[in-house]
């Protein structure tokens, strides 16, 4: 692995339970799947059964995406705030907190998206295509075409026609207003300045091999919105440089992903599937959004045995979903409709978003196993670079008998999401995708500054409870993209001065 | 956990754990209990949530209970060793409704006794809920079953719960801190004795030193 000749600072710790497990995702440049495709097939046996895993229910994966946004104050009128129409009457119950995104309701006894019936044999694997390490379920013996060898001479000969045809004209509704900071707004020096961002993205995008190097170092610091959906698919390794494949690319993923739920979603009630279904089920179904997140967790779980669906994932999903989205959503999400848009647009939307959240999963795996090892090293992590770069911090905790794994457990599993508006998500998974091993190994960093950053509100607690308080419930609610920027600045700098020197700012 | 007294007014801390499996309603209940809320649509707890709960008990006490609401995934469990610890009691939650998180409480229960004990060596004391009860009814067979589970797995009581319709939430929380502020009298008495009695040995040993 290219990461493993460095002293990884959070890594030194072995007294955690569980297995720790190589962190193979989730950087940059993404990993060749080819290359790893060992190593990834190694834990993936293969059987299917999930029956030992306990991933909790989609009930409670909708009540958490519900509050992943979970934002009263009405000045949010970004772009990415979601706004779910109160549906049915188990909905019109009080609700503490409003989620934004106006979700159509759709009838209780709608099936999901059935795959689309003009939707084209599915196209088969170009030479160079990833290999889906799909674990052939004893569901029903169906295959999925697309992982299909012998396929791949008959279509390739289709492949330049389906590429004319069968991608949908997509509406992209430009999105005029405030592609400025949003903390910038009104500014005109600011609107220049963006104005050239923007076109510097454009230039990249549109190159016929665009420069990932380059299109990273322009996304750290931010990416305008206009363009976020296209270079998050191509950050997360979904989507090739290459222009000319991108299409292609993007059918074939799509296709394969509508080939899983072909393959798989029906066999949600069957013997060996119904726990993991139960836990993502979301009864009653009202709406169209969880539907799609439905699909989505079930089929991550199904096929990721080893960790199964883990409180937290269903979290992971929404930004993807929220920015893929975007897309074709103008200014006013308020009365956006998602059963307005074209079957295929949201056909889409939901692959898309699957494919990416997949990438960033593998990539911080050993979060999600058995005992969360991954988040336990993590936590460990935080604690000693805290107690190095803070010591008032640090010692304030324990005197007050805080401990790191009562707060930052969440932090990290959720990737601050809890913590932060939806929005300031967004910006900071931006950042993530830019910088090498991001979700894995920056955010540590992140927390880290995160933390610091409330020093003098920790220091001013003066018992266990209170601080717990305000830890739990840190006043985030106004930020934007400046304090998201500040932070990450800070943990930019926490990175340098201690990822590749442990030992040397050892206490 | 107890403060000190000042005349006759005494105040108390204790650490009370809501364990359960994943999705029987612990933070409901809580939010029940300290804010008189019900939210349809909750965050699934991660790690664990921490809430305050002040008691008036009576003109001379006053009761600070620290609710520590427990994420109920099971692959989690690992932590419950940090999070179980100087805990003073507990509230042991299932869903009356999904059968199968009857059982997990009583695991629960066991694992709460394998980690925290009084000073005296006894569990501290626990109290299963049975919640959702205003989706479903409690049978005659059933309650002879967790009157007999609470004997044999050493629950002080169970209750009947509904945190969506405020079924029971205040009086079995009451319970509760009934039985810890009697625990936490033994104790001191115990204490005291044993004070009494160091202080004779001492009296002893100062008059024959005398």
């Amino acid at each position: 692995m290219a990461t493993d000749n460095r002293i990884h600072f959070w890594r030194r710790n072995p007294k955690v339970p569980g297995s720790l497990q190589p962190v193979y995702g989730a950087q940059h440049p993404p990993l060749d799947p080819r290359r790893h495709r060992l190593l990834k097939d190694a834990p993936k046996v293969s059987s299917v059964n999930t029956k030992s895993k306990k991933p909790s229910t989609f009930h409670e994966f909708a009540r958490s995406t519900n509050d992943a946004w979970d934002i009263d104050d009405e000045e949010d009128d970004s772009v990415f705030s979601l706004k779910q129409l109160s549906s049915s009457p188990v909905q019109s119950q009080y609700m503490p907190q409003t989620p934004r995104l106006k979700i159509i309701k759709t009838p209780e006894d709608t099936e999901p998206l059935p795959p689309s019936l003009d939707r084209q044999e599915p196209i088969s694997t170009n030479p160079s295509q990833e290999r889906l390490d799909i674990e052939r379920g004893p569901a029903n013996g169906r295959v999925v075409k697309s992982s299909s060898d012998a396929q791949l001479n008959v279509n390739a000969a289709r492949n330049t026609l389906q590429k004319q045809q069968s991608l949908p004209v997509r509406p992209i509704i430009p999105l005029v207003a405030r592609i400025s900071d949003q903390n910038a707004s009104g500014a005109p020096l600011m609107m220049v300045r963006e104005k050239t961002r923007l076109d510097k993205f454009k230039q990249l995008l549109a190159s016929p091999n665009t420069d990932l190097e380059e299109l990273r170092k322009h996304s750290w610091s931010g990416i305008p919105r206009e363009v976020r959906p296209v270079t998050w698919r191509l950050l997360s390794g979904y989507l090739p440089a290459n222009r000319e494949r991108r299409d292609l690319v993007l059918q074939r993923k799509r296709e394969e992903y509508f080939g899983f739920i072909e393959q798989y979603y029906h066999s949600r009630t069957d013997e060996n599937h119904r726990d993991t279904y139960r836990q993502v089920n979301l009864n009653p179904r009202y709406c169209l959004v969880f539907q799609v997140f439905e699909r989505i967790l079930f089929i991550w779980a199904i096929r990721h045995p080893a960790s199964g669906y883990v409180q937290g994932i269903n979290d992971l999903v929404t930004p993807f979903f929220v920015v893929f989205l975007s897309e074709f959503v103008e200014e006013d999400v308020e009365n956006f409709e998602m059963a307005s848009l074209p079957l295929d647009t949201q056909r889409n939307i939901e692959a898309d978003s699957f494919w990416c959240m997949s990438k960033l999963l593998d990539g911080i795996q050993d979060n999600y196993t058995f005992a969360q090892p991954g988040i336990q090293i993590k936590v460990k992590a935080l604690e000693e670079l805290v107690s190095r770069i803070d010591e008032d911090v640090h010692v304030h905790f324990q005197k007050c008998e805080v401990e790191y794994l009562q707060f930052a457990f969440r932090w990290m599993n959720n990737l601050l999401m809890r913590e932060l508006p939806l929005r300031c998500t967004i910006r900071l998974w931006d950042t993530y995708q830019a910088e090498s091993e991001g979700f894995s190994h920056f955010h540590l960093y992140v927390c880290s500054a995160f933390l610091i950053k409330w020093r003098k509100e920790i220091l001013s607690m003066v018992d266990f409870q209170s601080l717990l308080m305000l830890l739990q419930n840190l006043p985030t609610i106004h930020w934007g993209n400046e304090e998201v920027g500040l932070l990450l600045a800070e943990a930019y700098r926490l990175k340098y001065m201690f990822a590749d020197a442990p030992s040397h700012y050892k206490r | 956990m107890s403060g000190g007294a000042e005349l006759g007014f005494t105040e108390h801390l204790f650490k009370v754990l809501v364990i359960g499996d994943h999705k029987v309603g612990k933070t409901s209940f809580v939010k029940r209990y300290v804010k008189n809320q019900f939210y349809e649509e909750l965050k699934t707890t991660i790690g664990v949530d921490f809430s305050m709960k002040v008691i008036d008990w009576d003109s001379h006490t006053r009761v600070r209970l620290q609710l520590w609401d427990i994420a109920g995934q099971e692959r989690l469990r690992g932590l419950n060793r940090v999070f179980f610890k100087r805990s003073s009691g507990a509230l042991v939650v299932y869903d009356m409704t999904n059968g199968s998180t009857l059982d997990g409480a009583l695991n629960w229960k066991h694992e709460l006794d394998s980690q925290v004990m009084l000073k005296n060596g006894r569990p501290i004391p626990a109290v299963l809920l049975a919640n959702k009860c205003d989706e479903t009814k409690v049978c005659r067979r059933n309650a002879s079953l967790l009157e007999k589970l609470c004997q044999e797995k050493g629950f002080i009581g169970w209750f009947q719960t509904s945190a969506k319709e405020n079924i029971n939430v205040d009086e079995a929380a009451k319970f509760l801190v009934k039985h810890i502020l009697q625990n936490n009298e033994e104790s001191v008495k115990e204490e005291e004795q044993n004070m009494q009695i160091n202080l004779k040995q001492q009296s002893k040993s100062n008059s024959t030193c005398c």
